[in-house]
């Protein structure tokens, strides 16, 4: 994330639910925030809500409205596919987010580096976001702990491990007598968790725990204790399924998927359309041999645009070629609230001159036919332009896309000359454009 | 007051940022050390000294004290401008004039406040790329278009700066 962009504007775009925390930006300056300035006799503050104009959406019963308890239908589907013990973490873990709390410091994210998963990063969890080292007084007088030492610390610890979580009463003699040998050893998870407890080291006082011994070797992996041995899949299976794809039965995508790690889902998902289609003629001593020139674009619809180009004799063949060419071509387009671009943006291929214009909310793509597709590949849904020169397809299409990669973003421009820079659309609604 | 010498040192300014030149020196007038110090204020060089026809010495511009002008050295001073590059690319990527010397444009407030709202006014388009601005002579000195329309001042535009 860049610094000089405030962090409400990562609540800019229109996926986003109706539901929008309020959000903190921290200021580039010193003076406070026009919520503690209050008091200020210069400035009266109209409230929104005093003037009884745009009352608080936020004020709205949360956990009603987003945060729904589960439907009885939706608790049987969930029973299906988790065990007892997972949907009991599952509600743990939604019944410990305290909406209020959410609702008052979340910010959701919606930029690229957000993370995956939920977190209010409170707290530093080892294995998840890095390991913490032990900074408190090292024991001078350590020693390698020897090996009866070292059992009967594993042993102490793999007790401890088994009754963290005991099993449940024992019905059968049979049952009863698993749970007692469970005791005294068997159990795999109790058996990981006591080899990651037990102490590697004796002090003067007894020996030293784990979380404060000083290790030099390198950390361990994290281990995924719940995971069982499932035969792989065999290789060879997989390929005959792929070949099988009734969406591609010539396996025109086989080599990009093979060379770029898509999926023909998202091949299929891309908006890729030949927008310019004509014949040309190479001159031998020979005679005039044709072949057929297209041009296509490829665009995700969120961002991503790519042209490809591609000569050859047969129609079929030589559109997938330049669809293909048009997909591995595809490269971020930066996009105002993604839905415009930044400013005015002028390309120049040979005597084809585009300049592109960014337009407000709702105005629609105004623009001649192979600007709009490009546009609508690329997720931008408010433009203007203007193509003044000469008007040829090829030169045309590669002087837009040339315009929409040469936009300069205004917070490096802001960098760049050393200023600072606040985009007041979003301090004014709050993030709500 | 002939703008022959500013529409050299616009030329100038944008042939040497696309030469990714570190220093350069322009004609040394009033007018144009003034519009240096405004594209300063502006953030778009990073110094203006004053010199002659070697450069000042770079390891310390601040306590750089110029050699004072007299009548023998005066048609030897120079202004050498620091040029500014981000991310690979020039901070003054493109200058270029509005007056010219054979057509002067004057602009009051209401014009101004409209080129900076991206709107044209007159013959002048608005600013509209992000980031341009644009530089006007005004009887307080030379500034930028927003800060005229701030301080409620009209004025002859010079050039505009991307």
């Amino acid at each position: 994330m860049n610094v000089f962009r405030p962090a409400r504007c990562l609540l800019s775009g229109s996926s986003i639910s109706k539901f929008r925390p309020r959000v903190r930006c921290r200021n580039f300056h010193i003076s406070p925030n026009l919520y503690e300035r209050q008091g200020d006799p210069n400035f009266s503050i109209v409230k929104a809500s005093k003037e009884g104009v745009g009352e608080n959406e936020l004020d709205t019963d949360l956990g009603s409205e987003n945060f729904k308890k589960y439907t009885p239908e939706e608790l049987e589907a969930l029973q299906r596919k988790y065990t007892p013990g997972q949907l009991k973490a599952i509600e743990a873990g939604e019944a410990a987010i305290d909406l209020e709390d959410l609702e008052k410091h979340g910010v959701i994210r919606t930029d690229l580096g957000r993370l995956s998963y939920f977190d209010d990063l409170s707290q530093l969890r080892p294995v998840v976001d890095r390991p913490q080292h032990y900074e408190g007084p090292h024991d001078p007088s350590w020693r390698v702990l020897t090996h009866e030492e070292r059992t009967e610390l594993w042993n102490k610890a793999y007790r401890e491990a088994v009754l963290e979580d005991p099993l449940p009463e024992p019905k059968t003699p049979e049952e009863a007598e698993a749970q007692e040998a469970r005791k005294h050893g068997g159990d795999p998870i109790a058996e990981m968790k006591a080899d990651a407890r037990t102490p590697y080291y004796m002090g003067s006082n007894g020996p030293i725990p784990r979380e404060h011994s000083h290790d030099l070797r390198a950390p361990g992996l994290p281990r995924n204790f719940m995971s069982d041995d499932k035969p792989k899949v065999p290789v060879k299976k997989a390929v005959h399924e792929e070949e099988a794809d009734p969406r591609d039965p010539e396996g025109v995508y086989d080599r990009l998927i093979k060379q770029t790690g898509l999926t023909l889902d998202q091949i299929m998902d891309y908006k890729v359309k030949i927008l310019v289609q004509h014949r040309v003629v190479n001159q031998t001593r020979l005679g005039k041999i044709a072949s057929i020139y297209m041009l296509a674009v490829a665009g995700n619809g969120n961002g991503r645009l790519g042209i490809g180009e591609a000569k050859g004799q047969e129609t079929e063949e030589t559109s997938n070629n330049a669809k293909i060419a048009a997909i591995r071509a595809m490269q971020p387009i930066p996009r105002y609230e993604e839905r415009t671009i930044f400013g005015e943006v002028e390309g120049k291929v040979s005597a084809a001159e585009v300049k592109l214009m960014c337009r407000p909310p709702g105005f629609g793509l105004r623009c001649q036919h192979l600007i709009f597709e490009m546009a609508r590949a690329a997720g931008i849904h408010d433009l203007a332009a203007r193509v003044p020169r000469s008007r040829n397809k090829m030169n045309t299409v590669k002087a837009a896309y040339q315009a929409l990669l040469k936009q300069r973003i205004p917070e490096e421009i802001a960098r760049g000359r050393g200023k600072k820079l606040v985009d007041v659309r979003k301090v004014y609604y709050a993030g709500r454009v | 007051m002939s703008l022959v010498h500013l529409s050299h040192v616009c030329s100038h300014l944008s042939n040497a940022s696309k030469a990714r030149l570190g220093l350069t020196s322009v004609p040394s007038t009033n007018m144009i050390l003034t519009l240096s110090l405004a594209l300063q204020q502006a953030g778009f060089l990073s110094s203006v000294t004053r010199g002659g026809l070697t450069p000042p010495p770079l390891d310390d511009l601040s306590s750089y004290v110029p050699e004072p002008v007299t009548q023998e050295n005066i048609s030897t001073r120079r202004l050498w401008l620091g040029m500014k590059y981000w991310n690979n690319e020039p901070v003054l990527s493109k200058m270029s004039m509005v007056s010219k010397p054979t057509k002067r444009v004057w602009m009051d407030v209401e014009g101004l406040g409209k080129l900076i709202r991206g709107r044209d006014a007159g013959f002048v388009a608005g600013l509209r790329k992000p980031g341009e601005c644009l530089f006007v002579s005004t009887d307080r000195g030379i500034m930028e278009s927003r800060e005229c329309v701030e301080r409620k001042v009209g004025g002859m535009l010079l050039c505009r700066a991307v």
